[in-house]
C-alpha cells in the first residue's frame, strides 16, 4: 500500500462487523480490526483499500484532487436547509371531537369557545409564512379537529392563493384529521384545492377504539377514509399511527390492518414524552418496549415485501435514505441542524408562533419556552428572535456533546425542544436521553439486518427509500 | 465511415483527429501523431454540409476529438447551425472539460442537443488511470464529468469491461450512484477484440462468462435505483434472460456480424451480434 492519511470517518461495532461512516453517511460492511490496520496501516486486503480510497475515507494525496466531489456531496445531503422553512403548520383550534387517551395537544371539548384561531390572526400567519423564501410552501392545518372549523381553512387558503398570485410559490395543502365528521363541503374544498388528508389510525378496532376513548372510532375513521378515497383518489389519503401502551402488544396486527386498508406504508410512531418528564421511569420501561415493538414489526414488514406486496415503514425509509442514498431528507425529526425554525414553523390557536408541533404543545402546560413572537410582529423578530438564537446554539448534533462523537449522528437529528421537554435543558444529555436510545437502537438495528440479510433486505430497502 | 449521412443511422461520424492524450490499453483504434486536423475539419464540413436536415443524431468522435480544442466548439457550432434538429453525441474521454471555460463553450454552441459518451474505468483513480494509460486521467475526467453536468450537459458513462476492472463492477455501480447520480445512463460495454485489445490480450482479455456475475450485480444496483443502464455489445446468449432488457444493438450497422449459429437464434434480431472487426469470437455463444 501508498502512504495515505486519513479523512474524517468513525466506526460502529455491529454483529462481529465494523462499520465504517463518513460525514456524508457512506458506510463500509469491514471485518472486526479493520480500523485498527488502517490506523497503522497494515491493510493487507486490496479490494478493501481500494473501496476506502474511492469513498473518501482515506487520501494518498494531501490535498485530495477530488475532495470537492465530497464536498458537493455534503451540500446535497444538507440540501433542506436551502430553501429555510416550508413547512408551516396552522394550529386552527383545541376544538376535538374524540377523546384520545395519550391526546399530546390538549384538545378541548366540541362545543368550547375561545380556543380557534381568529380570521385575522390566520390572515397574519398566511402573510407571515410568505416571508419565509422556500420556494415550496405546505399549509398543514392541525387541531383540536381542525374540519371544525372550516371556514378558517377556507380563509387560509384563499389569503394564501391571492398573495400567490403574485408570489409563485407551489403551494400544498395538508388537513390533518380524524376523519370522524368529514362533511361534503370540506370533501368539496379538499377537491377543489387539491388538500391532501393525513388522518389517524391505530390499528384494529379493538386498539384505535381504547386509544381514541369512543366506541365508534374505528368506524367512523374508516368509513371517512373511504369517503375521502372515493371523491379525492387514494393518493391523498394517508394515514398516521401512534403507539399506545396497549398498541406494544400488537405490532403485526397493527400492520396487516394497515395492509388490508390499501395503505402502502405505515408510520410507527412513538409517543412523544411531553411534559411527563416527571413519571421517566415509565417511560423508560415504554421506549425499551416499543424498540422491541419496532423491530418486530419491521421484520413482519419485510416478510410482507418478499411475497410481492410493496409496503414500506416510514421512519426506516428516512434513515436507509440517508444510509443508501446520496440524496437529502426534509423530516423534521433527523435533521441537523435542527427542523424546528428552519424547515417547520407552528401558527398557533393564540395568536402566536411557535418553533414546532412540540413547542405549542408545550404552550398548553404553560411552558412558553419556544415560543417566537406574535403571529402579528415581523418575520426577521420571530425568525431571527431571542428564542431562535438561543436553539441556533445547540441545533446542530455536529456540536454537541454525545453527539459529535458518535459514529451515527450524520443518520441521526438535534432534537432541542424533546430535551428541554424530558431533560429540563434543550442541550440534553445523552447518556440519559431516550430519543438518543431510541433513534441509536433502531439506526443499529437496520444495520443489522443489512450486515446479516443484506442480499434479503437491499433490494426491498431500495424500493423504500426512492 | 460514410461518405455521406443516412437520416436513420448509428453511424453518421464525424471523425476529428486520431491523436488521443489517453492511450487505454484495449483501444479499439490505437491513436496515430500526424497532425489530421485540418484534414478532418474540412472533411467534417463537407459531410455536415451535405447532411439530410432529418438526420437523427451525429457522433463526434476520435481518437480525442477535444484536443482540436476550438475548432472542435466550431465544428459543434456547425452542426447545430446547419442541423437544428439533430442529436450530437461527443465520444470523448472527458479530461478536456476538467475545464470548465471549454464546457461553457461546447453548451453555448451545442445548446441542449449534446450529449458526451465519457468512458470511467473503475471506482479507483489508479485502475482507471492504468487502463486509460494516462496518470491524473481519473481526476480530470471526474471533475470533467462534474463541470459537464454543471452546465446541463447530458452524460452518458462508457465502461469497457476487461480483465483490470471486471470484479469491481459492483463498486462501480455503487460509486456512480453515490457520486454521479445525475448521468443521464451508464453502458457497460463488451470488448472488441482489434487493436490494441487484440495486443494486449494477455493482460485485459476476459471472457463475458466470467464477468457475467459482476456484470449483473452491478446493472442490478443501478437498475434498483432508476438509473438507466445497458449492456451494449454483449450477444443475448451470454446473458442471464432476465437481464436481456437492458441490452441493445449497440454495434454499429456496418461493423455487426451473425453467426452461422445465429440463423437458427429466437433472438436474433433483438441480439447485437458480434463485432465483424473483432478477432475472436466469444466463448460460450449459442442458439437461443
Amino acid at each position: 500500500m501508498r502512504k495515505y492519511a486519513l479523512l474524517p470517518f468513525n466506526f460502529i461495532t455491529i454483529l462481529n462487523h465494523e462499520i465504517l461512516i463518513n460525514e456524508l453517511g457512506d458506510f463500509i460492511i469491514t471485518p472486526i480490526g479493520t480500523v485498527q490496520k488502517i490506523l497503522s496501516h497494515s491493510i493487507s486486503d486490496e479490494d478493501l483499500y481500494k473501496t476506502l480510497v474511492s469513498n473518501f475515507f482515506v487520501t494518498e494525496e494531501i490535498l485530495p484532487s477530488l475532495l470537492d466531489i465530497y464536498a458537493s456531496r455534503l451540500r446535497t445531503k444538507k440540501g433542506f436547509l436551502d430553501d429555510k422553512t416550508s413547512l408551516h403548520i396552522f394550529v386552527l383550534t383545541l376544538r376535538c371531537n374524540q377523546n384520545c387517551i395519550y391526546c399530546q395537544a390538549s384538545s378541548q371539548e366540541e362545543t368550547s369557545k375561545h380556543c380557534s384561531m381568529s380570521l385575522e390572526d390566520m390572515t397574519a400567519s398566511v402573510q407571515m409564512m410568505f416571508h419565509s423564501p422556500s420556494p415550496n410552501l405546505t399549509m398543514e392545518f392541525q387541531g383540536g379537529e381542525p374540519s371544525l372549523e372550516i371556514d378558517l381553512i377556507r380563509h387560509g387558503i384563499e389569503t394564501a392563493e391571492e398573495i400567490n398570485k403574485e408570489k409563485n410559490r407551489k403551494l400544498t395543502y395538508v388537513l390533518c384529521t380524524n376523519c370522524r365528521k368529514l362533511s361534503d363541503d370540506m370533501l368539496e374544498l379538499c377537491k377543489q384545492y387539491n388538500i391532501l388528508i393525513s388522518t389517524s389510525l391505530d390499528g384494529p378496532s379493538y386498539i384505535h377504539n381504547k386509544n381514541r376513548g369512543r366506541e365508534d372510532s374505528y368506524e367512523k375513521t374508516i368509513a371517512g377514509i373511504n369517503k375521502a378515497r372515493a371523491v379525492l383518489g387514494n393518493e391523498f389519503v394517508s394515514a398516521l399511527m401512534t403507539t399506545s401502551e396497549l398498541a406494544l402488544d400488537y405490532p403485526k396486527e397493527i400492520v396487516d390492518e394497515y395492509v388490508s386498508d390499501g395503505f402502502n406504508g405505515i408510520f410507527l410512531r412513538a409517543l412523544n414524552p411531553y411534559g411527563l418528564a416527571a413519571q421517566n421511569e415509565d417511560w423508560k420501561r415504554y421506549n425499551q418496549r416499543f424498540i422491541s415493538f419496532y423491530k418486530t414489526a419491521v421484520d413482519y414488514i419485510i416478510e410482507i415485501n418478499k411475497h410481492g406486496i410493496f409496503f414500506r415503514e416510514e421512519y426506516a425509509s428516512i434513515i436507509l435514505r440517508k444510509m443508501l442514498t446520496p440524496y437529502t431528507t426534509g423530516f423534521v425529526d433527523l435533521q441537523s441542524p435542527a427542523g424546528t425554525i428552519n424547515s417547520v414553523i407552528v401558527y398557533n390557536y393564540d395568536g402566536y408562533v411557535y418553533a414546532s408541533d412540540e413547542s405549542r404543545m408545550l404552550a398548553e402546560i404553560h411552558d412558553y419556552s419556544f415560543r417566537l413572537g406574535k403571529v402579528t410582529d415581523k418575520y426577521e423578530d420571530v425568525f431571527c428572535g431571542s428564542v431562535a438564537k438561543r436553539m441556533g446554539k445547540i441545533w446542530a448534533n455536529e456540536a454537541l456533546a454525545g453527539c459529535s462523537s458518535c459514529p451515527i449522528k450524520v443518520y441521526c437529528g438535534a432534537d432541542p425542544v424533546r430535551h428541554h421537554s424530558t431533560q429540563g435543558d434543550m442541550y440534553g444529555f445523552r447518556p440519559t436521553s431516550l430519543v438518543c436510545e431510541k433513534n441509536k437502537a433502531i439506526i443499529e438495528y437496520l444495520f443489522s439486518l443489512i450486515v446479516e440479510r443484506g442480499d434479503e433486505v437491499l433490494p426491498i430497502f431500495r424500493r423504500w427509500v426512492k | 465511415m460514410k461518405e455521406r449521412f443516412e437520416i436513420d443511422s448509428n453511424s453518421n461520424v464525424l471523425f476529428v483527429t486520431s491523436q488521443c492524450n489517453n492511450h487505454c490499453i484495449m483501444c479499439c483504434q490505437p491513436p496515430q501523431k500526424d497532425d489530421d486536423f485540418n484534414f478532418c475539419f474540412n472533411q467534417n464540413i463537407k459531410l455536415i454540409k451535405s447532411a439530410p436536415k432529418e438526420t437523427k443524431v451525429v457522433c463526434i468522435t476520435g481518437g480525442e476529438p477535444t484536443l482540436a480544442g476550438d475548432s472542435f466548439i466550431e465544428l459543434v457550432s456547425l452542426v447545430r447551425k446547419e442541423l437544428p434538429l439533430t442529436d450530437i453525441h461527443v465520444l470523448s474521454n472527458g479530461r478536456a472539460f476538467s475545464d470548465n471555460e471549454f464546457v461553457h463553450k461546447l453548451k453555448v454552441a451545442g445548446e441542449d442537443k449534446v450529449f458526451i459518451g465519457v468512458p470511467l474505468h473503475s471506482d479507483f483513480f489508479r485502475d482507471h488511470d492504468i487502463i486509460s494509460g494516462a496518470k491524473g486521467a481519473f481526476n480530470e475526467t471526474m471533475l470533467g464529468i462534474y463541470n459537464l453536468a454543471n452546465e446541463g450537459i447530458l452524460i452518458e458513462l462508457r465502461i469497457v469491461i476487461n480483465k483490470l476492472n471486471y470484479y469491481r463492477l459492483p463498486q462501480l455501480a455503487k460509486y456512480i450512484f453515490k457520486n454521479l447520480y445525475f448521468v443521464s445512463w451508464v453502458a457497460f460495454m463488451g470488448m472488441e477484440d482489434t487493436g490494441w485489445a487484440s495486443k494486449n490480450a494477455e493482460t485485459i482479455w476476459v471472457e463475458p462468462i466470467d464477468y457475467a456475475s459482476q456484470l449483473c450485480r452491478a446493472v442490478k444496483e443501478l437498475d434498483d435505483w432508476d438509473i438507466p443502464v445497458a449492456i451494449y455489445n454483449i450477444p443475448l446468449c451470454l446473458l442471464p434472460t432476465e437481464y436481456h432488457r437492458f441490452a441493445t444493438r449497440s454495434i454499429s450497422d456496418w461493423k455487426t456480424r451473425y453467426l452461422d449459429i445465429c440463423n437458427d437464434c429466437s433472438v436474433r434480431f433483438e441480439c447485437c451480434g458480434l463485432f465483424g472487426t473483432s478477432m475472436r469470437n466469444y466463448q460460450g455463444l449459442k442458439a437461443i
